[in-house]
């Protein structure tokens, strides 16, 4: 991706409710944020604020907390999520380049989003199937034993 | 169902269960976990549809399974009765299956394991040796029961120990019996899990909380995945336990959101566990109130240091705090907190259910028990095991994970992920427990266990844990946040080439820093892979940083292609493969003597180092780089008539070389190169060196050898045969004479002696490997017997058997005191041996040659074992006292090793030597103390293979060059990569590359090869060639 996808306007009529699921409960602001996250993909700037009143904290710490954890996103998502394994037995098992296969497939980078939201591209740190190595999941399917010759064969099943 | 309300209801419950678990019935049991990457949802759907079209819904029962363990063989299944094991099942297999064995009792053999040697196949899970040499305690649910169904749980004696610990025990009690049993935690520390409840227990306060760290970050380690995924009611009955005993009424499982099965089970487990019961107010009726909520993390490895997960819990950003106070006196919310690791709950209900004495059986002195280590990385047997603590590394990644793939190298194995350290070769024999691992740098961590082999490289691996420890530092403390970014500063540089002298001092003082300031467990531990590499492959920090080289190929920075860094004198392999797919074949073998003389001598007897780096091995098999070389340069001689043209001399300076062999050949062919005019003085009548008087002609013809010198004389380097250098002549009377420099290249001429009683010079029948085989080389004819010995394991022993076959020998054994693992010959060479009817005995070592009357008449031999690694990392063989025994042999030869010969050096020749007698060379320049003499090769060295010989010639006339040019820089064999375009596309070029096998080069029978000398490998025809060089992956494009 060589520019950032322009954010969409989003419906945030939904938040009151996922709000309200939480409300009295002790340390909610991660699953309640998790909730935002399931239900838009991200977590949208415009419920930083709602959720931190909900959470009785300043909006500067709940940003706080989605930037700090890796699996929450500040901007839009693919409606596909490839994450490729950067654990050790992937990494010795060549990983760095089913990475770059999946980088040059798809002309975006670790972390990026195609313009046109089909594919999100992360790394993690080890998805703990390393029986697989290397390995990546596209959704929450497996893609194990890989050599960059197959990827492609890979992205072209989304 | 229905609510238990006193431990008697569950006992009812239990026993009414029993039916299910009837050991006799009918039961298919699939992984449906970890398998599930290799299609075992489409496995089971073919199971249910074929009981369903069968009608078999009551008789056999498909149960979804936890992980088996062997996951290196997904889909796998297990058929009871009878615990049959099934590999690599597809839905195709599944009729069959049920039709032939679950009904009929019949084994199916082409889905059984087989050993990967033998050949023996064991349909028995137990029989097999990954399951055989394990001991599953904590893993005994795992693979047996569905971990959706609490009944199966509670049928296998599930919830049983906290039922007994509340009727039975009191809390204290509890406490006891688990500090008894030694059981320490699983989550890398190693501490005293009971010690850890008693201080929760005694710490002041009314609520307590119990936690379980279910937050797997450890690359490598995936344990307690597979627990939480296979037996979650386990974990779930742990930590009730452990509520019990320091009287928590609440608790949390943090788990990773990236395992989301992981996740599903427990709610399930959670949701099942409530409606019946066992957990929430007055549990079994005992006036015990649990409870038990999951959070899921949200992607931070710190997060399973405990006080940051505490923080993540309260929903923090999730940052440590020191300790003291330790969560146990200030946890979640401020009050007392015991938190654990998964596997350590899942060690819990065994101590209570058979006692704390029955636990410590297993395990070493200060580490009791059993431990799951996941095992990944560069071994065959990738999976769970669970071993005893205290069993050698050696018996978990050789017997239980069968090994290194591919017949490559171990080189170290990775203990404790990012905070640990790895194990070399050398320590492969210790016992993996808590203490000896901390002894050598590495830990036990969590149990992850990532096998390297000779493509790792350690520098690589150090970069790879620190940048890995970088970003996830939380950077609360400056030691971490600053000195994990400048270690991997410097490793990177490193990696690419740009470190310098000092980097590696530099590293350890910074990883000291960090490891004695940081706050917490992630940047008190994450320098230790640092040092850890440091102290055991100090050579590869040396080599990337001096030498600008990789040994493993695989820091992109310094490498083109693999298989062109690992050459010794660095080919364009990828360019001359390319060259034969486009039929250009001259321009292939030209290419090669860019770097190469010896085209067609590498192409048959070269150890082709390059196809171990091979990529397109991690696909299916390594391309036949050394058969297509031998294909472009016989190519070469049987087309191309014209002598090649002499090299335009440019440079005024005269260069002698001693020694036609293929170091001195070599060096005056490069120097001729160069530029320079050069003469070789050889001492025999023939050129080659040990390639033309001892590699037997059925390995490597002579006149092969003699197109090779032909061409490197036509290229305009003077050769004088009978021409010696000695006490009459002498490298200073060429250095007089005008020459400019010298380079020695003498080989190595004398071999070794065993030095055991009976090895008398001259006694009949007792020959020496490389005489013997100058002499059937030269046409002396030596005689041999009916019944020959050979002692030894190198080429030369190898050479010498098949030799004595060929000269009329009934019989030829090999006597080798180390194992066939250690022996430095290729497979191919072992093979063919084999074939003609070679017999190898290994591990024994003779100790006497028997003779009568000045005839050999046999060997006394004695068994050998392999003891302690060397240093090398080689196994050193120790005699078995009261083994000896006599062989009858008529003759024996000895091939244990040559050594160089410096009697032809003048007795006050001012050569400085080294303490082994050979000469004291600069490593890099490979200069003498004399001004302008130079040696290298195997006279130096002592006997490599023929590519580092090449090497060697190359080296020392680069050397002479910057010696004559007054350029003080040091020598690097650079690789070098020409822009070429090819018309034909390689595979690697192409969008996917299917899997095809590399052909074998052709050969004739054994039986006809051993009546004659005859060549045994006749090379590829063109199609082959043409064929093989398309399975090139060009690695080298992708560096553009």
């Amino acid at each position: 991706m060589k520019e950032t996808p322009t954010t969409p306007e989003i419906a945030l009529d939904k938040l009151g409710a996922i709000i309200g699921e939480f409300k009295g409960r002790k340390w909610a602001l991660i699953p309640m944020l998790q909730r935002v996250q399931d239900e838009y993909g991200y977590i949208p700037e415009q419920a930083i604020e709602p959720v931190a009143e909900a959470a009785g904290l300043f909006p500067s710490q709940v940003y706080g907390v989605v930037t700090f954890y890796s699996q929450f996103y500040t901007a839009p998502r693919g409606r596909n999520l490839i994450r490729v394994c950067r654990g050790t037995a992937c990494h010795v098992r060549g990983g760095r380049k089913i990475l770059q296969a999946v980088e040059r497939e798809l002309g975006i980078r670790d972390g990026e989003t195609t313009t046109d939201f089909k594919y999100s591209l992360e790394t993690v740190a080890c998805l703990g199937t390393c029986f697989l190595a290397p390995v990546m999941m596209m959704n929450r399917l497996y893609f194990g034993r890989l050599v960059p010759q197959k990827v492609n064969a890979v992205l072209k099943q989304f | 169902m229905k609510k238990l309300k006193t431990a008697a209801e569950l006992a009812r419950f239990r026993r009414s269960l029993a039916r299910g678990e009837d050991p006799d019935k009918k039961r298919v049991r699939i992984c449906m976990t970890g398998c599930r990457a290799y299609g075992a949802h489409e496995v089971t759907a073919a199971f249910d549809e074929e009981i369903k079209r069968k009608k078999l819904a009551g008789e056999v029962e498909i149960r979804k399974t936890g992980c088996h363990g062997f996951c290196a063989r997904a889909p796998v299944i297990a058929i009871d009765p009878g615990d049959v094991f099934y590999q690599y099942v597809s839905p195709g297999d599944v009729p069959e299956i049920v039709g032939k064995t679950v009904l009929g009792g019949k084994i199916i053999e082409r889905l059984v394991y087989a050993d990967p040697e033998t050949g023996r196949k064991t349909p028995r899970a137990g029989d097999v040796p990954f399951f055989k040499n394990q001991v599953r305690r904590v893993l005994a649910n795992c693979g047996r029961i569905d971990p959706k169904s609490i009944e199966q749980y509670v049928a296998r004696d599930g919830y049983a120990a906290i039922a007994k610990a509340l009727a039975e025990q009191s809390p204290e009690e509890v406490i006891g019996a688990v500090e008894k049993s030694g059981l320490r935690g699983r989550g890398g520390a190693g501490f005293p899990t009971g010690v850890k409840w008693k201080f929760t227990r005694q710490a002041k306060g009314d609520t307590r909380y119990i936690v379980c760290n279910a937050d797997e970050g450890d690359p490598g380690a995936f344990m307690d995945r597979a627990i939480l995924e296979g037996d979650p009611h386990a974990v779930l009955e742990g930590m009730l336990v452990a509520a019990y005993a320091i009287g928590a009424r609440h608790g949390f499982i943090y788990v990773r959101a990236e395992y989301p099965i992981a996740v599903e089970h427990l709610g399930i487990a959670i949701a099942q566990a409530e409606e019946l019961g066992l957990l929430g107010e007055n549990i079994l009726g005992a006036g015990f109130d649990f409870s038990v909520e999951l959070k899921q993390g949200a992607g931070a490895f710190v997060c399973g240091e405990e006080t940051a997960l505490l923080q993540s819990i309260e929903g923090s950003r999730g940052m440590p705090r020191p300790r003291p106070p330790f969560p146990a006196q200030s946890g979640l919310d401020r009050k007392p907190t015991c938190i654990n690791n998964v596997e350590t709950f899942a060690n819990v209900r065994s101590i209570i259910l058979n006692g704390a004495e029955r636990y410590a059986e297993l395990g070493t002195a200060g580490s009791k028990g059993t431990k799951i280590f996941s095992l990944a990385g560069k071994v065959n047997n990738t999976g769970l095991v669970e071993v005893p603590i205290g069993v050698s590394m050696r018996k978990v990644i050789f017997d239980v994970g069968g090994g290194i793939p591919k017949g490559r190298k171990f080189k170290a194995v990775q203990m404790g992920g990012p905070s640990g350290g790895c194990v070399p070769a050398r320590h492969l024999d210790m016992a993996v427990d808590y203490d000896t691992l901390q002894s050598i740098g590495a830990i036990m961590g969590s149990g992850g266990m990532v096998v390297m082999d000779e493509n790792t490289c350690m520098v690589d691996i150090a970069r790879f844990f620190v940048s890995f420890t970088q970003s996830e530092s939380c950077g609360k403390c400056a030691p971490c946040r600053i000195g994990t970014k400048q270690m991997l500063a410097v490793l990177t540089r490193i990696t690419q080439g740009q470190g310098r002298e000092g980097d590696v001092e530099k590293l350890a003082r910074i990883a000291d820093t960090v490891k004695k300031a940081s706050l917490c467990g992630l940047g008190q531990t994450c320098p230790n892979p640092v040092l850890s590499t440091i102290r055991f492959f100090r050579d590869e920090y040396d080599a990337h940083i001096r030498d600008r080289r990789c040994a493993a190929g695989s820091c992109e920075a310094l490498v083109i292609s693999a298989c062109q860094h690992t050459c010794p004198v660095g080919i364009d392999v990828p360019n001359y493969i390319a060259f034969i797919a486009d039929g250009r074949y001259r321009e292939a073998a030209d290419l090669i003597r860019e770097r190469n003389p010896f085209p067609a001598i590498c192409g048959r007897i070269c150890h082709h180092p390059c196809e171990v780096k091979c990529r397109r091995g991690e696909l299916d098999d390594p391309l036949a780089i050394r058969a297509l070389k031998r294909f472009a340069a016989d190519w070469y001689f049987n087309n191309v008539a014209e002598p090649p043209e002499p090299f335009p001399v440019t440079r005024t300076e005269r260069v002698a070389v001693v020694g036609a062999g293929p170091t001195g050949l070599s060096c005056a062919y490069h120097l001729a190169r160069l530029g320079y005019r050069v003469t070789v003085f050889e001492a025999l009548p023939v050129a080659g060196g040990m390639l033309s008087v001892a590699i037997p002609e059925y390995r490597l013809p002579s006149a092969v050898i003699q197109n090779e010198i032909n061409y490197v004389a036509a290229r305009g380097v003077e050769i004088r045969y009978n021409t010696p250098i000695n006490a009459n002549f002498t490298a200073d009377d060429l250095l007089r004479e005008g020459c400019a420099a010298v380079f020695i290249g003498a080989g190595t001429q004398r071999s070794q002696r065993i030095g055991i009683p009976g090895e008398i010079e001259g006694l009949d029948g007792l020959l020496y490997g490389l005489s013997f085989l100058r002499d059937v080389k030269t046409g002396k004819k030596p005689k041999v017997g009916q019944r020959v010995g050979v002692i030894g394991g190198g080429n030369t022993a190898i050479d010498a058997s098949r030799t004595a076959l060929r000269l009329g020998a009934k019989k030829a054994d090999v006597f080798y005191r180390r194992s066939r693992e250690e022996m430095p010959v290729s497979d191919v060479e072992y093979e063919d041996a084999l074939e003609e009817g070679v017999e190898f005995h290994f591990l024994t070592s003779p100790t006497r040659v028997l003779n009568e009357r000045w005839r050999v008449k046999g060997l006394e031999c004695i068994k050998m074992k392999l003891g302690e690694p060397d240093a090398g990392g080689r196994r050193r063989p120790v005699p078995i006292p009261g083994t000896e025994a006599p062989v009858a042999l008529d003759t024996v030869i000895l091939a244990v090793g040559q050594a160089p010969d410096l009697s032809f050096l003048p007795a006050d020749s001012k050569l400085e030597r080294t303490r082994w007698e050979t000469l004291d060379v600069d490593p890099n320049t490979l200069a003498t103390n004399v001004e302008g003499i130079f040696a290298g090769g195997d006279f130096v060295t002592g006997p490599t293979t023929v590519i580092h010989a090449i090497a060697a010639g190359m080296r020392g006339a680069l050397a002479i060059d910057k010696f004559l040019k007054r350029d003080k820089s040091r020598v690097e064999i650079r690789d070098e990569k020409k822009d070429i375009t090819h018309e034909v596309k390689l595979a690697g070029e192409e969008e996917t590359a299917e899997e095809k096998q590399r052909p074998a080069a052709a050969k004739i029978g054994a039986a006809k090869r051993i009546s004659s000398f005859a060549e045994v490998e006749t090379g590829f025809t063109e199609q082959q060639a043409l064929e093989e060089a398309k399975r090139c992956l060009r690695c080298d494009l992708e560096r553009r």
